[in-house]
């Protein structure tokens, strides 16, 4: 074979004939269009999960059963020994602000027991997630080891409630309101120690509107990758797949195809998923939704080169039911979506950086949280989606045998 | 016999020599998956112009060797030229194949109309011709009525048609049709035949399998194939010839065995069986000789079919 031949060989490779690649393109936006039930799965789906995500794991609790055992055998408020002389003792106080901050919390329903061996007794019996005991000026917290969320919280609370009741001390103290000891009272004030909270990114970041950003890309993944590799499926089982490769159509021109036709798709997705958790959860969006949508349509392009390439390995719709749990759990457990990559043991890392929706997450926080542009997410994220979704597609194309058996 | 029909058909010979005369040219193709001999050395040709019907029990290759033809599938040893083209660049000539397989390839949820653009498109045909080709085509297969109706309501007649009509969208030269008439009523299937008669007619080459014999018997040529092994191949009526098989008169006569006696003088093989001849004869014209001899008579002629012939050879090989 002479060197031009050879040129003109591999040109003929390389060629990609854009009117093929739209036909296949308009064929399945024309499919699309048709299947009135992956319309409905485009438009419900994002408000389904984003609801169930959005509301459930919002981090917000309510219906904590939560007994308190107050100063039993004591008479009345902080009217204790030792605090006589002020008349107001800083255990009455605190006491009093634990209280108010749990009393005022919607979270609990709040049992006023009569001893600490009630509330054990409760608890073992699983009545009762905790109990607040103050006896004495001793407090007492008791909880339920076997929900450590529900722990977590009635721990949070209480300190919440002693920081407010220290702030308050020291606050009238300072003001002259309250004094403590007439020594303290004549001679200087110490300073009070004041805490302030600075966010970088403008505010206080709930749950949602740090999973939001997450959350928008795990479906728009999800979605795409499933259809995806449903679809090429069906190629197969419908066996015009068999009459694609006896034609002038390439495995390039026809993913190339898919891409055209699903980039629809994956755009109305992305856009109602956006809106939603917008509007819904009011996750802010700093930056440009533009922007955010580009990143999206990249993380979508990746996921149907992976869906190209995973439908070779299933012979049934069932079977490909089956890479859920091989191909999405892993994304939603490792790639920062509910909790901090730094949370991912060092040794399943490597993995989460394999993932796009890692790299999508991120650029999704940056843009939308912190107003990123996508210059700023080109390196690392643009650029690590883009080489999953180079070699996923190469790796479809190699895959996508001649020989189909 | 089955040595008798290599002579006569010619295939079995040793060196390729051409490229052009033959739309498909194979010799000595082999193909084993794992353990498994699909194909044995096959070795045939098939010339341009005509309609070949590849007649072969289940499970023995057809499709092994429908996928070797088409570049999808790598044969083991043996070489072939399809139009032409070494197996191995087959691929360079897909615009002028046409491929009908056994799944209907169609989308079910686009109308006939768009299934029939997209497989034009694939093939760059657009714009006017392509409108002109898709009413033609669907003109031809009695289904323009329903042209914007959703494929997947049709009936499976239907669907058979539509990817009929959908294969010859960009007019191939070599036509590989995999059962193409199966759920089709006959009077559609005549109109078939009448269809792959023109598109013979005008110089391209059709090979299709089948498991209907009276389909086989309208080809102009028709080959056995068992057990990875091309056992015999011929036009319809060699092909009974090579069976063994020949045109049979019946005659009922008052006196059998001395009619036997008087035709057996002429050359003829005859048979008796319950006061009826039964006489073999290679050339209809011979009829009137027998008639002749026999007097006056209640006869019967009686064609073989092509399933005792292939029942025959099969049993044979």
């Amino acid at each position: 074979m002479g060197l031009g031949e050879t040129l003109k060989r591999s040109e003929a490779l390389v060629s990609i004939r854009i009117y093929r690649v739209g036909v296949v393109g308009l064929r399945v936006i024309r499919q699309l269009k048709r299947d009135k039930r992956t319309i409905a799965l485009v438009l419900l789906a994002p408000v389904v999960v984003m609801a169930l995500f959005g509301y459930a794991i919002s981090g917000e609790m309510s219906g904590i059963m939560l007994g308190i055992v107050e100063n039993a055998g004591d008479n009345e408020h902080g009217v204790g020994e030792g605090n006589v002389e002020t008349g107001f003792s800083i255990n009455e106080a605190l006491e009093r602000s634990i209280f108010e901050q749990i009393e005022g919390n919607d979270a609990f329903r709040i049992f006023r027991l009569a001893s600490e061996a009630d509330a054990e007794k409760l608890i073992m019996e699983r009545r009762l997630h905790g109990a607040v005991a103050i006896e004495g000026g001793h407090l007492r917290i008791l909880l339920d080891g076997a929900s450590p969320q529900i722990a977590d919280f009635i721990m949070a609370q209480v300190e919440a409630g002693t920081r407010r009741g220290m702030g308050m001390l020291l606050e009238s103290r300072s003001s002259g309101g309250i004094p403590i000891t007439e020594a303290e009272n004549a001679g200087d004030r110490p300073e009070a120690i004041s805490m302030d909270r600075r966010y970088i990114y403008g505010y206080d970041i709930e749950v949602m509107d740090s999973v939001g950003p997450a959350v928008v890309g795990l479906v728009i993944f999800f979605f795409t990758f499933l259809i995806t590799t449903v679809s090429f499926l069906r190629e197969r089982t419908l066996g015009t797949m068999e009459k694609f490769l006896v034609s002038p159509l390439s495995r390039v021109e026809m993913i190339l195809g898919y891409i055209v036709g699903f980039v629809l798709y994956t755009f109305v997705q992305s856009a109602i998923s956006l809106f939603l958790v917008v509007t819904l959860f009011s996750t802010p969006m700093v930056g440009s939704p533009i922007e955010a949508m580009v990143v999206l349509m990249v993380l979508g392009i990746g996921a149907l080169s992976l869906g190209s390439l995973f439908s070779n390995f299933a012979r049934t719709e069932f079977q490909v039911v089956q890479f859920i749990p091989m191909v999405i759990l892993p994304q939603v457990v490792l790639t920062g979506v509910w909790w901090p990559l730094e949370s991912v043991p060092s040794f399943i890392r490597p993995i989460s950086y394999i993932f796009p929706l890692t790299y999508c997450n991120d650029a999704m926080r940056a843009i939308m949280l912190r107003g990123a542009s996508l210059g700023d997410v080109i390196f690392p994220d643009l650029l690590a989606m883009g080489i999953f979704t180079a070699v996923t597609f190469t790796l479809a194309t190699i895959m996508l045998k001649r020989e189909v058996a | 016999m089955i040595a008798g029909a290599a002579v006569r058909t010619g295939i079995g010979g040793g060196e390729i020599q051409e490229t052009g005369k033959n739309a498909i040219s194979v010799r000595g193709i082999t193909k084993s998956f794992g353990s498994l001999q699909v194909l044995r050395g096959l070795t045939f040709d098939i010339p341009r112009g005509i309609t070949y019907c590849l007649l072969a029990p289940n499970g023995s290759g057809k499709t092994t060797l429908f996928r070797i033809l088409l570049g999808l599938s790598i044969p083991d040893s043996g070489e072939g030229f399809v139009l032409g083209e070494p197996l191995d660049k087959v691929r360079s000539i897909y615009p002028k194949l046409g491929y009908m397989t056994q799944h209907k390839a169609l989308y079910p949820d686009l109308t006939l109309q768009e299934n029939m653009e997209f497989y034009a498109g694939l093939f760059g045909i657009k714009g006017r011709r392509r409108e002109e080709k898709i009413s033609y085509l669907l003109d031809m297969v009695n289904l323009e009525e329903h042209r914007n109706r959703i494929t997947g309501t049709l009936s499976g007649g239907m669907y058979q048609r539509l990817s009929l009509a959908c294969t010859l969208i960009h007019e191939p030269e070599l036509l590989f049709l995999d059962e193409p008439t199966v759920g089709v009523d006959p009077v559609m299937k005549q109109a078939f035949w009448e269809y792959f008669r023109a598109i013979t007619d005008g110089g391209a080459t059709i090979i299709m399998t089948t498991h209907v014999m009276e389909e086989a018997e309208k080809c102009d040529m028709v080959g056995f194939f068992k057990a990875g092994q091309m056992i015999a191949q011929d036009t319809p009526r060699g092909i009974k010839r090579i069976a063994g098989l020949t045109t049979r008169l019946l005659a009922k006569v008052s006196d059998p065995s001395g009619s036997a006696a008087r035709i057996r003088e002429l050359g003829f093989d005859v048979s008796i069986a319950e006061e009826t001849l039964n006489i073999s004869i290679d050339d209809p014209s011979m009829i009137r000789d027998i008639l002749e001899v026999v007097g006056p008579a209640q006869i019967d002629l009686r064609e073989p079919s092509m399933e005792d012939a292939f029942v025959k050879l099969t049993e044979g090989a």
